[in-house]
């Protein structure tokens, strides 16, 4: 008898099908994955789980009894809790008053601390989620608000746990921990749903898995019974290729050379320390790190929205440390920048003013002045052809295209510039399997042509597996530069936070 | 599909205003059909009427189309009206100045020394925000009182009309006063200049660089910047063409209307020209038409009150209440964006 039981669930958003017929069953004890691209549906049906979308049909069951779930409240009320991609948190809370936020326990009109404090205390000893009921969010790294967020739901007594990408903003050490809590939980009783689409993280923690495919289950499978690849064939529909880089470096030649960098923030806190290394030409080097931990501060720099208080950037024999984004841009930089929409794109505009976003002021693209929206034109249907963009034509406006799509018209106007270096940050974020791979096979394409790479990325197996060289960044610092065939996960793990240990044996 | 959802948006705004300024005038014991039907008439009516509704919507052109340019590139100018009364001196001083040219020169010199004034009115703020970042409306909203009193401190003063009791300056050369063109209304050829500027900065924004660059200023500046684009540079710029523009508006009020500058002469023609600009979504044909719509309430409204009981207050009411709902549109579609975006990031 499942715990939970959603039958023939279908959830249509303006003719577009979320979620079609789809079932999902969940015992209890039980740490079911729910995996999938991005737009397969699993955000959708967690949220009519948790009561934030209706389905236009389809039933709920719940212990066996048929549930309307009309809203979070009511989720929250039958033991559902869900713990979102994007933390629900007040930053400028103490961590116990988020914990107990809305349910706080009151005395007449007037909330009592101590007992607050008493209780978030012993549901966070009692599950070993180990943080200072009296500390600001604010002042949380992420890995401890997720905790917070935990928290909250267990202070509410959810039965039922949704955690949605819980791992995308986590290190290698605090991933440990968090699948640490979440089994402990499973063993008293509790279930959980995790959504994501890192598959090593479905194997090594999940009983089974539910795989859903633009809106339909494709199959639902016991994690003993089948292996990542089986996984990752149903959710794309083929077979993946591990994308791998051949061996040799393009060559040995100096382009991109970071020479001692230190800056600070407006605060005056030091951000920058200190940071020297280069790119080859044909060289791609991961810059590793867990976010926030200066990559940021390093691309403002390279890009040039900051100058560094020390240190230079040089490309080739051009010293560029003061130079502006354009001039970086003509000597022979591209960027592909994290926040695509934020910064890499406009998304109100079309595509094709947004693939001339670098070029629409020289020939062929202006002409004294005037744009020549005709060659413009011309430049992002090459693009949509080259990149394989899938739009109605170059007149959509960016915001029609999904992420994926977004990423290639990105893509493909920075290398239409043939840049002799390129600074990638989080490249492949949010895309899915079949978008990430397209943009591997790019970089790796460039990386044969002579371009050097800089690749940014939180993301340790797409750093590991591109990479020529891995330098880990933390607190601002550069510890340590190593040839990627020498690197073994956990040594970046513990890079990344800091640890200098030297590699033992046996590990 | 967009620009059909902005009309009937904008019809919905505008019939809204319409009732709801009905009802007001019911309330106050008065017909607000029969109100409605003299307003329509005054407005539209005759030729003199229709003359009479151009001739009050040429100024808003001007500021409706400054205001555009400036917020298309994301630059929030509320000194139009300062460019105007600087402008509008600057065209008198060349009209009763250079006394000596000939027509075409005198006019064609006050037009551009009234948009060269207006617009270095404009790009002196611009030039701040670009360089340290001050805001622009609180130093253009400052700047217009600055324009207003001292241009009305010139005419009161160094360039007071010899005999004049109230602040005004000379009368400007008979041949730099622009052709009328109905008897009996004050409509001149600057309607032309304005429906000029209105080709003008539709060209602009839909096929130059420059435009481009406004764009995608406007739309993303942190885009802008990481693509190259000169930010500093594009905001000076498009201030600087946007207080032109409103340089222009004084200008053909010197030359056409007043033909003197008069201390305080502008009942807030740049500041109806952002209603002007918001109404028509800060597109230069939606201006145009705004622009148009507002002259008509403006005229009407005037003769209005001549012939019927019903005060010109009512449009007032009335361009209260588009600026009102015009003002919720904007406040809901920033909210809509707000909700959307988290969802989008995934």
């Amino acid at each position: 008898m499942p715990y939970l039981d959603m039958r023939a669930i279908t959830k249509r958003f303006l003719g577009v099908v979320a979620n079609s017929n789809v079932d999902l069953t969940v015992e209890v004890g039980e740490i079911h994955a729910l995996v999938g691209e991005n737009g397969a549906g699993k955000t959708t049906l967690m949220k009519i789980l948790y009561g934030m979308e209706k389905p236009d049909s389809g039933e709920i069951f719940l212990d066996d009894r048929l549930v309307n779930i009309v809203n979070p409240f009511t989720a929250i009320r039958m033991g559902i809790g869900m713990v979102h991609q994007h933390f629900q948190l007040v930053p400028s809370l103490t961590v116990a008053e988020n914990v107990a936020l809305g349910y706080e326990p009151k005395k007449g009109l007037f909330v009592e601390r101590n007992e607050l404090v008493k209780r978030v205390q012993a549901l966070s000893e009692k599950f070993g989620l180990k943080v200072d009921p009296h500390a600001q969010v604010s002042n949380l790294s992420v890995g401890i608000q997720q905790r917070v967020e935990i928290l909250k739901l267990l202070y509410r007594d959810s039965k039922l746990l949704i955690l949605d990408e819980p791992t995308a903003v986590l290190t290698p050490q605090e991933i440990h921990e968090l699948f640490d809590v979440v089994r402990a939980l499973v063993r008293e009783g509790r279930t959980a749903i995790l959504i994501t689409h890192k598959l090593d993280e479905v194997m090594s923690i999940c009983g089974r898995a539910t795989i859903l495919r633009s809106g339909v289950v494709v199959d639902q499978v016991k994690i003993k019974e089948t292996t990542v690849a089986e996984i990752a064939r149903l959710m794309v529909g083929s077979s993946v290729e591990v994308v791998q880089r051949t061996s040799t470096p393009g060559g040995s030649q100096p382009i991109l050379t970071l020479n001692q960098i230190s800056s600070r923030d407006e605060r005056g806190l030091s951000v920058l320390k200190d940071i020297s290394f280069t790119v080859n030409a044909g060289e791609i080097v991961g810059l590793a790190g867990v976010e926030g931990n200066g990559q940021n501060e390093l691309i403002d720099v390279l890009i040039g929205n900051t100058k560094p208080d020390q240190g230079s950037v040089e490309l080739g024999t051009h010293n560029l440390t003061m130079a502006k984004a354009r001039t970086r841009r003509e000597i022979g930089m591209s960027f592909i920048p994290e926040d695509r929409n934020a910064q890499g794109v406009s998304s109100e505009l079309t595509i094709w003013e947004n693939s001339i976003a670098n070029n629409y002021y020289r020939s062929p693209i202006s002409k004294w002045g005037w744009l020549r929206i005709n060659s413009a034109r011309g430049q992002a249907k090459k693009a949509i052809r080259d990149f394989d963009i899938r739009a109605r034509d170059e007149t959509a406006t960016v915001a029609e295209l999904s992420g994926g799509n977004t990423q290639k018209v990105i893509i493909a106007r920075e290398l239409s510039a043939q840049p002799l270096a390129l600074v990638a940050a989080q490249p492949t974020r949010g895309l899915d399997i079949g978008a990430a791979r397209f943009v591997h096979e790019r970089l790796l394409a460039l990386r044969l042509s002579g371009v050097s790479i800089l690749l940014i990325s939180a993301d340790l197996d797409e750093i590991m597996a591109l990479s020529d060289r891995i330098a880990v960044i933390f607190e601002g610092s550069v510890q340590k530069v190593l040839e990627s065939k020498e690197a073994s996960r956990e040594e970046l793990g513990l890079l990344m936070t800091g640890k200098r240990t030297p590699l033992t044996a046996n590990e | 599909m967009n620009n059909l959802k902005h009309t009937v948006r904008v019809i919905i705004t505008l019939s809204l205003a319409i009732i709801i300024g009905g009802v007001i005038v019911e309330l106050s014991g008065k017909d607000a059909i029969y109100a409605y039907t003299i307003l329509f008439t005054t407005a539209f009516g005759s030729k003199l009427a229709l003359a009479n509704t151009l001739l009050a919507a040429t100024p808003l052109i001007f500021t409706g189309l400054a205001a555009v340019v400036a917020f298309r590139a994301g630059v929030f100018n509320v000194g139009v009206e300062g460019s105007l009364f600087i402008g509008a001196f600057a065209a008198a001083w060349v009209g009763f100045t250079l006394i000596e040219l000939p027509a075409v020169a005198i006019i064609t010199l006050s037009f551009v020394a009234g948009g060269l004034a207006g617009g270095l009115w404009g790009a002196f703020p611009g030039y701040l925000k670009a360089r340290l970042r001050v805001d622009e409306i609180v130093s253009t909203i400052m700047l217009n009182y600055v324009a207003i009193l001292f241009t009305g401190y010139l005419v009161s003063g160094p360039f007071l009309m010899e005999g004049a009791s109230n602040a005004m300056s000379d009368k400007i050369a008979s041949q730099a006063q622009l052709l009328r063109l109905i008897p009996k209304s004050q409509l001149n050829i600057s309607i032309f200049v304005a429906l000029a500027v209105f080709v003008g900065v539709w060209i602009l924004l839909r096929r130059t660089t420059f435009g481009f660059e406004i764009k995608s200023l406007g739309t993303n500046p942190v885009f802008a910047r990481w693509s190259g684009m000169p930010v500093g540079r594009i905001i000076v710029l498009a201030m600087f063409i946007s207080g032109f523009i409103g340089g222009l508006a004084g200008a053909s009020q010197v030359a056409g209307v007043h033909y003197r500058f008069i201390a305080g002469f502008s009942p807030g023609l740049g500041f109806t020209g952002i209603v002007v600009a918001l109404l028509g979504r800060n597109s230069a044909v939606g201006a145009l038409l705004a622009a148009f719509f507002f002259g008509a309430l403006r005229n009407g409204g005037t003769t209005m009150e001549m012939f019927t009981r019903i005060p010109r207050d009512l449009i007032a009411i009335l361009e209260a209440l588009i600026i009102f709902f015009v003002a919720i549109e904007l406040g809901l579609d920033w909210l809509r964006f707000r909700r959307k975006r988290p969802e989008q990031e995934k």
